[in-house]
């Protein structure tokens, strides 16, 4: 088998001249005057629902309205008190699945995207995928316009695993037709805390 | 004398209707993409910056690979080199051996495909599952991808719904997309739930922190991780980016460029394994990759962060299908990047190009791509595989050019031509009469006209 010495000396000989990284803090990039209408704007087009004004405390009565057939309620977070199941409980991934709501909760927004950081922070990440609808909040005040932004904030735990996610699942690999729910998540909602 | 490409290509057009639907499905994902370039004012820097981050990089990729590998290697991670296709295949069937794993779910990966990975490990006894819906689709049908984003879109919703009828047991006759989606579904979740491997392809690998970096619409690379115990990841050398502040400005180009959307649904950083889960293993491929860094012609087709925007582009990709190129990856990129893999094999693909450039001038990482296609096609005289007739064609132009007078009395009388016969001139022998009638010759040559 090749060795790590083998591959990047082969690339060292054969590079021909060295460039220079080039300036990346000159980049004119598009700031909103208002990034959370913004976010809420490509967060809808996404496919999310987006629900402002509310605080964990109203988690329960939002479930409850939004999903009201919901059986099986995924949650690490202490004030929803409908969770049945605690990602940090089970002893494994496939515990989770048939939940029906998985409550999660997101660092920050990015506006030119609709997308919210979650780093993991549970025993069991499969609950931002497996469940097949989320719940997800994120601070009003942690919204940034912009990648640029968005990065110098991520945080990273021991669980060594981040994701921005940015609406439902979705599809279009039949026929180009946009499908709601491929593989993880079917709907999600956005609780603005 | 016809290419392999233009060969395929007639067979692609003769069903029109279906011609007129893939064109049009195609460049309805290239018009999404100018939507959200224009959207955004700083669109053509950051094309310049996301090119000039891929030149350094590239320069400097031996640091920047030797980077991630120690930071990958820090985080718990197994780092394994292999220099080609062969060695790919034998280390990731080791690392599934040594772990006892017999079922492995994947998500997209066009690294696989180049290594032809899923046949290896199906004859070594690994069930080995597609979970990007397009790929899953096209490994029910047992075909290859035609598109490397929105890999089965030549397929029509009739075409899948027959086949999840047969290996689904899907409702007869029931042939809607939302429908279809939502089988499929089911049958995966099941496939997560039961697999003992997890492999995920990469879109980009960040040197400062060992991150690999998945961006997907289905969630599937997460279902694929987050579930099984034993995670593996391919990557090729030029993936490797220095770190976020990089990456930022290529998650900006990527998703836009490649279906109109500001951001994939999930963009996935993988540093370590899940708690409890087996060692995460990361396996680093050349092939070939490291030998192109010296080819001054063509080096810059490493850029590539696979958008797929140049083939939306492509009016030949578009017209004729990405079953028509002799390469598993179709349109301006795949000709290169063909020609850089067996330049002998794939020759036949450098005529699909109409060096329009349309594609270098949407490429998000601004590679020549149509450039170094018109720079294929000379040294195909020295692959052997020049065609004979234009050869001899061309050595006519050249006379003619180099003779002022030879030129003056063919353009001066060529109109003689529009006089004779139809069937003399619109026939088989005549490559300019082919699909269409053979032009009208002007009484006057156009470089006269200013005389009159």
């Amino acid at each position: 088998m090749s060795t790590s010495n083998d591959i990047i000396g082969a690339c060292r000989n054969n590079i021909k001249k060295r460039l220079p990284r080039p300036c990346l803090s000159d980049i004119d990039a598009t700031v909103y005057t208002d990034p959370v209408e913004e976010f809420i704007v490509q967060a809808t087009a996404a496919g999310c629902q987006v629900v402002r004004g509310k605080s964990k405390k109203d988690l329960d009565s939002i479930i409850s309205e939004y999903y009201p057939d919901a059986k099986v309620i995924a949650s690490a977070i202490p004030e929803v008190k409908s969770a049945t199941v605690n990602p940090n409980d089970v002893k494994k991934p496939q515990d989770l699945n048939g939940t029906d709501v998985g409550v999660i909760e997101g660092k920050f927004g990015v506006a030119e995207n609709g997308a919210i950081w979650f780093p993991q922070e549970v025993k069991e990440r499969a609950i931002d995928f497996i469940s097949e609808n989320i719940v997800a909040t994120v601070p009003e005040s942690e919204i940034v316009s912009n990648m640029h932004q968005a990065y110098p904030k991520i945080t990273f735990n021991d669980f060594g695993y981040g994701v921005f996610i940015a609406g439902p699942s979705k599809t279009a690999d039949i026929a180009q037709v946009l499908v709601m729910g491929a593989q993880a998540a079917r709907s999600m909602t956005i609780v603005l805390v | 004398m016809s290419t392999t490409h233009s060969k395929l290509a007639k067979k692609f057009l003769e069903n029109q209707q279906y011609a007129d639907w893939h064109d049009s499905t195609f460049w309805g994902l290239r018009m999404k993409r100018d939507k959200m370039a224009r959207e955004l004012p700083e669109w053509e820097q950051l094309r310049n910056k996301a090119s000039e981050i891929k030149r350094h990089t590239l320069t400097n990729i031996d640091i920047y690979l030797q980077k991630f590998a120690d930071a990958a290697e820090k985080n718990g991670v197994e780092v394994h080199w292999a220099k080609d296709a062969e060695e790919f295949n034998e280390i990731v069937y080791g690392i599934l051996k040594d772990n006892n794993a017999k079922k492995m779910v994947k998500s997209k990966s066009m690294l696989t495909e180049e290594c032809d990975m899923n046949p290896y490990l199906e004859a070594r006894g690994i069930e080995v599952v597609e979970t990007d819906l397009g790929e899953r689709i096209l490994q029910l049908a047992h075909q290859r991808p035609s598109h490397i984003v929105v890999p089965a879109t030549h397929l029509t919703h009739d075409d899948v719904g027959e086949l999840f009828e047969k290996e689904l047991h899907t409702k007869k006759g029931e042939h809607d997309p939302t429908y279809l989606t939502y089988e499929a579904r089911l049958s995966l979740r099941d496939e997560f739930l039961t697999a003992d491997a997890g492999m995920t392809g990469a879109n980009f690998g960040i040197a400062e922190t060992g991150d690999i970096v998945v961006c997907t619409n289905e969630g599937n690379a997460d279902m694929s991780t987050s579930i099984p115990d034993l995670q593996i990841a391919a990557i090729g050398l030029e993936k490797i980016v220095p770190d976020y502040e990089c990456l930022s400005v290529f998650l900006r180009l990527l998703a836009r460029s490649a279906t109109g959307q500001p951001s994939t649904t999930y963009t996935s950083h993988f540093r370590k394994a899940r708690p409890g889960a087996k060692k995460m293993h990361i396996v680093i491929v050349d092939n070939g990759r490291s030998k192109w860094l010296a080819d001054d012609d063509h080096w810059e087709t490493l850029k590539c962060i696979r958008c797929g925007v140049c083939m939306n582009s492509c009016p030949v990709y578009r017209w004729s299908g990405g079953y028509s190129y002799s390469f598993f990856i179709p349109g301006p990129l795949g000709i290169n990047l063909g020609m850089l893999h067996d330049p002998k094999k794939h020759s036949g693909n450098v005529s699909a190009c109409t060096l329009c450039l349309g594609c270098q001038g949407v490429c998000p990482v601004k590679i020549n791509l149509g450039e170094q296609i018109y720079k294929w096609r000379q040294t195909l005289d020295g692959l052997g595989v020049a065609n004979p007739q234009k050869k001899m064609m061309c050595k006519g132009m050249d006379y003619v050019f180099n003779n002022p007078s030879v030129y003056n009395f063919a353009t001066s009388s060529a109109h003689i031509l529009n006089h004779l016969p139809s069937f003399i001139v619109n026939n088989g022998l005549n490559p300019w009469a082919y699909a269409h009638k053979m032009m009208k010759f002007p009484k006057k040559p156009f470089h006269n006209e200013e005389e009159s």
